[in-house]
């Protein structure tokens, strides 16, 4: 087996295995391994500082939902308000109508049932003149006094 | 390859360039040669696509390229496994990890090329590599702990009269760590290596029959590149333990 027959050339290999290992380590040391872990660190720190940024854009936009909402219960609030507001408006407004209009009906009524009882009194007085009239004519014509003596 | 040929002669060490040191031969060898293009291949798989400078003007500019996306995969992955292992206090420990497991997964995949070499297949590199583990997890136990560290080999909770047995299986099980470590590695590539050539042979032993072993090795091949990453894995993950028991003990 040559691995244990050529004795001669294990220095050698020795060496050589030495000179090798040593240029690698100290190479891969001081000059690849750390330029890797910086590439890899700098990759890192940018997706963190994107995720970073991307939850401060998610809080962001959830900020600006909770306005909207707000605004529209406001907004829907206020129109609900008006609608109510007229609601009543026009409600007062035919109430008031309605009872304008009952009221002026209730003096027209007084005004003529005062009229009629006006009027009545007119043709009772008149036709108690009337007879007053007739009879005073009557009694001078039956008795023959003159008109203006006879008082009833 | 040629008949008559071990099969082992694929683990045979060639020299490429003689050099001799202070009397030491440090040959660069086939073994060297592999080692060099693991070396390469990682650092610029992993450094190449980060090179480009960076802007963050938009989004589009953090779009990991394809290249990107390949590297940050493996770093990932060691990153996930040393903290499902050892925690937050394993991020120090990341490059080692790391250098470990791509060194021994790029050796153990290149290694399955044609005609390349597999430097993992070598007891001596592997055990070099467990060695360095086990010396590392040591003194880092000492250094955390200092002499506490040797209630490491005392599990609590066991009758006194149990010590005597359990002090001695445990400090044997802790000095086997590199062997266990470092024969895993060696003995599934030098065994997957091995079969592979051992029915490549059949193929042309056998004539129009060779069909089946060829099937066979088609097979063997998806099974070894599995190998490759799980040994790389399991050695990756065993060091993360040991690096867990150093910090915490039990």
């Amino acid at each position: 087996m040559p691995q244990l027959e050529q004795v001669e050339f294990f220095i050698s290999q020795l060496f050589w295995l030495g000179v090798f290992f040593v240029i690698l380590f100290t190479v891969l040391t001081y000059i690849t391994l750390p330029r890797i872990r910086a590439f890899l660190n700098q990759r890192d720190d940018f997706v963190k500082s994107h995720i970073s940024k991307q939850d401060e854009l998610i809080k962001k936009a959830e900020s600006i939902i909770e306005n909207y909402e707000a605004k529209l219960t406001e907004a829907k609030n206020q129109a609900s308000q008006i609608i109510n507001d007229a609601k009543d408006k026009a409600l007062k407004e035919s109430e008031d109508l309605i009872k304008a209009t009952e009221e002026k009906i209730q003096h027209e009524i007084k005004q003529t049932e005062e009229r009629v009882a006006k009027e009545k009194d007119t043709a009772i007085s008149e036709l108690n003149d009337q007879l007053k009239d007739s009879a005073t004519n009557f009694l001078s014509k039956v008795t023959n006094i003159e008109k203006g003596n006879i008082n009833l | 390859m040629a008949k008559g040929e071990s099969p082992l002669k694929q683990f045979e060490i060639q020299p490429i360039v003689d050099i001799n040191f202070l009397g030491f031969d440090i040959s660069f060898t086939n073994s060297a040669l592999w080692m060099t293009i693991t070396t390469a291949f990682i650092l610029i798989f992993f450094t190449v696509p980060f090179l480009k400078a960076k802007k963050t003007n938009s989004v589009s500019d953090l779009y990991p390229t394809r290249m990107q996306v390949a590297a940050e995969l493996g770093f990932n992955f060691i990153n996930s496994l040393l903290a499902d292992t050892v925690g937050k206090e394993g991020k120090k420990y990341f490059p080692l990890v790391f250098t470990l497991f791509m060194f021994i997964l790029f050796g153990n995949l290149f290694g399955m090329i044609p005609y390349s070499f597999t430097f993992t297949s070598h007891i001596i590199v592997t055990l070099a590599l467990a060695m360095g583990v086990f010396i590392f997890v040591t003194v880092l136990g000492f250094v955390k702990h200092g002499a506490k560290f040797f209630s490491f080999f005392v599990i609590p909770g066991l009758p006194v009269y149990m010590l005597p047995l359990l002090i001695p299986i445990e400090i044997i099980s802790y000095l086997s760590r590199p062997i266990s470590l470092s024969v895993r590695l060696f003995a599934n590539m030098l065994a997957g290596h091995t079969l592979l050539k051992v029915f490549a042979g059949f193929v042309s032993a056998l004539g129009f029959f060779g069909i089946l072993p060829l099937v066979f090795i088609i097979a063997l091949t998806g099974l070894e590149i599995l190998i490759a990453f799980l040994q790389a894995y399991v050695f990756a993950i065993l060091t993360c333990l040991y690096i867990n028991d150093a910090l915490h003990l039990h």
